[in-house]
């Protein structure tokens, strides 16, 4: 399933200077699996400590994927996902 | 209505109505109820530099005019404090409209869908929750007055959810 990530300009650096990055999976977890593989170190700054999401906001299709099924969010072909700084969304 | 006050935070786009007191919470022409609020309100999310806002904001100013957008507000500085190093637009409208809200953002270039509920909003103003916590950090308060500020925004809050059919009341900004 191939998707495409966006994030604002501030973030551009996680994508190495891109604010879009396309990756692969059935679950959104998956995705950031291989967008880890592409970009070390990206799972770190998606993810807290506990290995949830928590620290930044995710949204599929514009839907925070904490209200749908966080990590097992399914994932579908030609979906977006977008990611923002946590207190952007206050 | 684009209300550009040097004192504020916030830039704001309102309808002139907004201005001589009705409430920009406003479903087929009613009043929101606080439930209501719960339930549809929420904003699009709109993360960039403050010029390009201001480009934005003056291009969606015909939409809040004719309300097809019922509010719309922006920082006037990135809230660094909060550790967002963009300026972040909020394009308010109710979730049964957002569609429509949305195409007019994507015709003018938006590409990144991020829908917030203002209960999800109120969520992280609670007392404990993250953004509470971390604004009041930035203002360097003493433990008394953190005390003060947790349960003023713990009541507000508590009000909205604990009298669902009373009209929801904005606050001031």
């Amino acid at each position: 399933m191939a998707v495409t990530v966006r994030v604002p300009g501030s973030l551009k650096e996680w994508f190495r200077g891109s604010d879009e990055a396309s990756c692969q999976g059935g679950t959104l977890g998956e995705c950031i699996d291989q967008l880890d593989h592409e970009f070390p170190g990206i799972r770190d700054r998606l993810l807290n400590e506990e290995g949830e999401i928590g620290a930044i906001l995710i949204f599929l299709n514009g839907e925070n994927v904490t209200k749908l099924e966080g990590l097992a969010t399914s994932i579908s072909d030609g979906d977006e996902l977008g990611v923002i700084p946590f207190a952007a969304g206050g | 209505m684009i209300i550009d006050d040097p004192r504020s935070k916030f830039i704001f786009l309102y309808h002139p109505l907004v201005l001589m007191g009705r409430s920009y919470t406003v479903y087929q022409g009613k009043d929101m109820t606080n439930g209501e609020v719960l339930e549809y309100w929420g904003k699009w999310l709109v993360l960039g530099e403050k010029d390009k806002l201001d480009e934005l904001a003056e291009k969606l100013d015909p939409q809040v005019e004719n309300k097809e957008i019922p509010c719309i507000k922006y920082d006037r500085t990135p809230p660094l404090n909060l550790g967002v190093e963009e300026c972040v637009m909020m394009v308010y409208c109710d979730r049964r409209n957002r569609d429509e809200v949305w195409k007019i953002l994507a015709g003018f270039g938006i590409k990144m869908k991020a829908w917030v509920t203002e209960r999800e909003t109120m969520e992280m103003w609670l007392p404990g929750g993250l953004l509470l916590e971390r604004w009041m950090a930035s203002q360097d308060y003493d433990e008394a007055t953190r005390d003060a500020v947790r349960e003023d925004a713990g009541r507000r809050i508590a009000h909205v959810l604990d009298n669902p059919e009373e009209t929801y009341k904005t606050w001031e900004q």
